[in-house]
């Protein structure tokens, strides 16, 4: 509810630049949102993540100069795309763990990136994609800011929605029990590595939905939305918004790229502040701003519960 | 055949490379379960020191001595704050904060020495060519694969021969014991470190005269570093060894056969063999309890 008057009230409200700045937000939000059921709930720790958002992100970019804007159409070749990257990502990595899982994703990550930028033909290589046409639905076209701000409020909602009942599901609540207690879980008969595999899917199809929208907020997409540095991105938008809260993935990238423009447009030397910011995070917060907020909320209640 | 030939050597030389730099980055983390995506960091600033050693006019070999010896102050600065506190931490927050770290210091970095390609001007008697079957090969590439596997074989010995190193390995596989011993293993940690940071720079130092220095070399060495640690498996010599051969020479034949794609060509090929021996090429023997 709060969300909703929330988004709604922005809608009103912001101009054009913060719109399309808060629909970035929402949907690198979405994507980090999914990283969070393979980081949170599962205990899978991917530096791969970027390539399935960027290569839905290609994907859509493509489709769209080719066959135009169609948002179903769009959405589509998105998700399907982030889903066939998952679940060949999936295929590897269903069977390690922790450091060699790190690694795969790592290599993984890297051999889409290497595709998207040497396949100039197609990729426009380090240049990217440019002069995309404007997303359409029906007779609408979804080309000024205040529509598109509205479509990745729609899809981060629809988002969260699903990633909670991914939760709720004996498939989430399984993969948490293969999580924290692997050998128990096989021996119950659960087989670990279709659970997490089918996890990587749902992942997968969320970050490329999110993916299929965001070449569209700024008419671009660059190589730079591929590569592991966003992965490790994410992952420290994630542990500043919280692991494992889900709604806190929002929390965070709203965070991260609220700090990362504003100084930007201050100094030449803001990659300095962004490394900064991944080791004050360690340090200071590391179980995140939605902990944190748990947490005060907890001792508030209690206080209260006192005093009555 | 003269051009088959020069190719194995620059395979070779490219492996040399991976070698000393992998084997910094495996001593920590075979040996205290440490992530540190720092390395790059400390390779790129020891390929800075040679580029301005070099150019200095000091005697050119005090390079790599100095390179090491600035690293390895470096890196114990370092394990003073923060790293310290996070060798108990998970996996996921060592990257984090070692990630972070190398953004700063690749930042820094630009800073300092400029975003352009810096090439260093090679000591006289490593300038030049040789010629074998008629084939031109640089007289500095025969340098690094000559330095690059005698390095790694002084390592080897004292990890493995002396008893400095019995009390490194013995600290890993049960440090309570090793404490009640009267060894500070706490100490002996920090030196591990010191030592793996100091190899990156030296590493870096004789990296310059091949790949040159500039911002963004730090990541590409890395990656590399790591896979050829992990391809090779946690906690053996003789899998980084063989690891980095295989590296260096999948790398440098896929740039001859697929200049286009040669990193896709070479990353599947490693995430093919990570796939069919998940432990790595040598699989560390495990205690079975």
């Amino acid at each position: 509810m709060v969300a909703v008057a929330g988004l709604s009230a922005a809608a009103l409200l912001a101009g054009e630049f913060h719109l399309r700045f808060l629909a970035e937000i929402l949907i690198i939000g979405t994507a980090v949102m999914s990283l969070d059921l393979l980081v949170g709930f599962g205990g899978l720790v991917s530096l791969g993540h970027a390539a399935l958002f960027g290569a839905a992100a290609y994907a859509a970019a493509v489709a769209a100069q080719h066959l135009g804007g169609n948002l179903l159409f769009i959405l589509g070749t998105g998700i399907a795309m982030g889903a066939a990257v998952a679940a060949l990502m999936g295929a590897v990595i269903v069977r390690t763990s922790s450091l060699f899982l790190l690694i795969l994703t790592l290599l993984l990550g890297q051999i889409v990136w290497e595709i998207v930028f040497h396949w100039r033909d197609v990729t426009g290589g380090a240049d990217g994609l440019r002069g995309l046409p404007p997303l359409s639905f029906g007779p609408w076209v979804l080309s000024s800011a205040r529509p598109l701000f509205l479509l990745a409020g729609l899809l981060a909602l629809a988002a969260l929605w699903l990633a909670h009942s991914f939760v709720d599901a004996p498939l989430g609540r399984a993969l948490i029990g293969s999580r924290e207690q692997p050998i128990r879980m096989s021996a119950l008969g659960y087989s670990i590595p279709r659970i997490r595999f089918l996890t990587m899917l749902v992942a997968g199809a969320i970050a490329g939905a999110a993916g299929a929208l965001y070449p569209f907020v700024n008419l671009y997409i660059g190589p730079q939305s591929v590569h592991w540095t966003l992965s490790a991105t994410m992952i420290i938008m994630l542990v500043i918004g919280g692991v494992g809260s889900l709604w806190g993935a929002f929390l965070g990238s709203a965070v991260y790229l609220a700090i990362q423009t504003y100084i930007s447009a201050y100094t030449d030397r803001w990659q300095l502040f962004v490394g900064l910011i991944f080791v004050l995070t360690v340090l200071l917060l590391p179980n995140g701003l939605a902990g944190g907020l748990r947490r005060l909320a907890s001792r508030m209640r209690r206080r209260r519960a006192q005093q009555a | 055949m003269g051009y088959a030939i020069v190719q194995v050597l620059n395979a070779l030389s490219f492996s040399a490379l991976l070698l000393l730099t992998a084997l910094g980055l495996s001593v920590v983390l075979s040996l205290m379960n440490f992530i540190n995506l720092a390395h790059g960091s400390f390779y790129l600033l020891g390929s800075y020191i040679a580029v301005f050693w070099f150019a200095s006019g000091a005697p050119w070999w005090l390079a790599f001595p100095v390179a090491f010896l600035a690293t390895a102050l470096a890196g114990a600065l370092l394990e003073r704050f923060p790293f310290r506190g996070f060798y108990a931490r998970t996996h996921l927050m060592q990257v984090l904060l070692t990630y972070g770290l190398s953004v700063v210091f690749a930042d820094l970095m630009r800073w300092g020495f400029g975003a352009q390609i810096l090439s260093p001007e090679l000591p006289e008697p490593l300038q030049g060519v040789v010629f074998l079957l008629d084939m031109p090969f640089p007289v500095y590439r025969l340098f690094l694969i000559g330095v690059g596997f005698f390095l790694a074989g002084i390592l080897w010995v004292l990890l493995d021969r002396t008893l400095w190193g019995a009390v490194v390995r013995a600290s890993v596989a049960d440090r309570g014991m090793v404490e009640t011993l009267g060894i500070d293993t706490r100490r002996v940690l920090s030196a591990v470190l010191v030592l793996s940071a100091g190899l990156g720079g030296v590493s870096g130092a004789l990296g310059a005269g091949m790949l040159a220095a500039y911002p963004g070399l730090d990541e590409e060495v890395l990656i590399l570093a790591l896979v050829t640690v992990v391809v090779g498996g946690l906690g053996t010599f003789r899998g980084t060894v063989l690891s980095a051969l295989v590296v260096g020479f999948a790398l440098t034949f896929s740039k001859v056969w697929f200049p286009e794609f040669a990193n896709v060509v070479a990353f599947s090929a490693m995430a093919v063999l990570l796939l069919l021996r998940p432990a790595g090429l040598v699989a560390p023997r495990l205690r079975q309890v």
